[in-house]
């Protein structure tokens, strides 16, 4: 593997990951993997004399598509060039990668092997707009103890996507809120949509021009007779109060 | 001379030649118990090193020799291979994921499917090992030559490797923390050569598990005196 001036060529296999103990979200997402994705290279020279050439080959695709289909009730896998559109989906995720790093006993003068790999996850909605753009760091470490050639570089990048794969689970909804994206109405509803938002607000409006036509009225009938005892008890059932109370966000109190 | 009593013989003679080509170890093996342990038959344990998120670096082969150790012998204990654990509880035990602290096993122990996965394998404790074996020290020269004649070496090197470990004991049955065992041990290896190089290797690493792994047996099956 070490050999000065000589060249290394690492290749993996495509990875496997263990069923991940999750429920998985109810969205209806289709993954398009792109082609750098899919046969991403890694070329480098390590302290100018070892030449690295480290090929990832299926090993993303299968690592996302595996994964995906583990956190979400329904996932389509595409290609570069298919249309989405067609689909009836609620996202669409593109991973990609931004940045791979490596280093080997010689670089770190330790025992250790270690790759990072900086992933870019890209949701659009279903109506082909970007929803969230997640970056998102992993890391994989591995010694030499028990492996040889350069299996301990394969093993390091392995458990880099396995620590990516860890992330997505615990921080994709919190970092890109996907999961609000379920049964969001299409580009061709929005119109739809919003003429429905609008006769709502006329509805509205009319109510509240009925209730502030009958509030004078009833604040005649229950207005009380002067006196300390009655007095709050019955300016508490003003109907104008109890709305205002509905809007305080909840959890705002300190009970 | 019965057949025994050579054997024996042969047996002290390699004794003494494995000692006498040692370099020097010194050891000191403690615990710290915070609860009463205890393992039922059918019971296992699983060792776990702790995160390299975390900064540390305990070797591969530190783990499968505390595994090995533990297992060994009439009296040996159940251990679940640490792969198996890892990967039967994806992703709750990765680097980035595993509980860092006891106060984070009641919310994992809630997570779908991770209570019974443990009681599929009927986990009673947790080991996490911590620490890593480093030389700390070396010194002298050491030089060889070959010729048509034949050749030699010369001179006299010595190092010393430290190795100190941690093993955090977690009971599962109470979700707490049952103690801890620590091994810390330093060895000084000398080679001295005299045409022959003459390797007195100290082994501090391989000392560490057998002595971590002794105490942490006894830590785990007996219960504290009162």
């Amino acid at each position: 593997m070490f050999m000065a001036g000589c060249g290394s060529n690492v290749t993996l296999d495509p990875v496997t990951i263990p069923a991940p103990l999750i429920n998985p979200m109810p969205l209806s997402v289709a993954v398009r993997i792109p082609a750098e994705f899919e046969h991403y290279v890694h070329e480098d020279e390590v302290l100018g004399r070892e030449k690295w050439r480290i090929d990832l080959g299926r090993s993303n695709a299968a690592l996302f598509s595996q994964l995906f289909e583990f956190m979400f009730d329904d996932v389509t896998i595409i290609g570069p060039d298919d249309d989405p559109s067609a689909l009836s989906i609620d996202a669409l995720i593109e991973p990609s990668i931004d940045a791979f790093e490596f280093s080997v006993p010689s670089q770190s003068r330790t025992e250790s092997y270690a790759v990072w790999i900086r992933y870019r996850l890209k949701i659009y909605d279903n109506a082909g707009d970007m929803y969230a753009n997640w970056p998102l760091s992993a890391y994989g470490k591995s010694e030499e103890f028990g492996l040889t050639g350069d299996e301990p570089l394969k093993r390091a990048a392995i458990l880099a996507m396995r620590d990516a794969a860890a992330l997505m689970i615990m921080n994709l909804d919190k970092s890109t809120a996907i999961s609000t994206l379920k049964d969001r109405p299409a580009a061709t509803l929005a119109s739809g949509a919003k003429e429905g938002v609008a006769s709502a607000t006329a509805q509205e409006e009319e109510v509240a021009q009925e209730k502030i036509a009958r509030l004078p009225k009833r604040r005649q009938v229950t207005l009380p007779p002067p006196g300390p005892v009655a007095g709050p008890a019955v300016l508490s059932m003003d109907p104008d109060e109890d709305a205002s109370r509905e809007n305080f966000p909840e959890g705002s109190s300190n009970d | 001379m019965t057949e025994a009593t050579i054997r024996s013989g042969k047996i002290l003679t390699a004794g003494f030649a494995a000692l006498a080509l040692s370099g020097c170890i010194t050891s000191r093996i403690e615990d710290a118990r915070e609860g009463i342990t205890g393992i039922e038959s059918g019971e296992s344990i699983v060792i776990l090193a702790k995160s390299y998120h975390l900064g540390n670096e305990t070797e591969g082969k530190y783990i499968s020799c505390i595994e090995d150790a533990l297992s060994r012998g009439s009296n040996g204990l159940r251990v679940i291979p640490h792969k198996q654990f890892v990967d039967s509880l994806f992703p709750w035990f990765e680097p980035r994921t595993a509980p860092a602290e006891t106060k984070g096993l009641p919310k994992l122990m809630e997570r779908p499917g991770v209570a019974e996965r443990i009681a599929e394998q009927n986990v009673r404790y947790i080991v996490w090992l911590d620490g890593d074996t480093d030389r700390v020290a070396g010194g002298g020269s050491l030089s060889c030559a070959a010729g048509p004649g034949g050749g030699g070496c010369f001179g006299f090197a010595w190092w010393q490797n430290d190795a100190d470990y941690n093993a955090a004991v977690w009971d599962l049955n109470g979700l707490q923390s049952a103690g801890s065992v620590t091994a810390d041990v330093s060895g000084t290896s000398f080679l001295p050569a005299l045409v022959i190089p003459i390797p007195l290797i100290a082994r501090a690493r391989a000392a560490a598990c057998k002595g971590l792994a002794e105490q942490l047996r006894n830590f785990i099956v007996d219960e504290p005196e009162v």
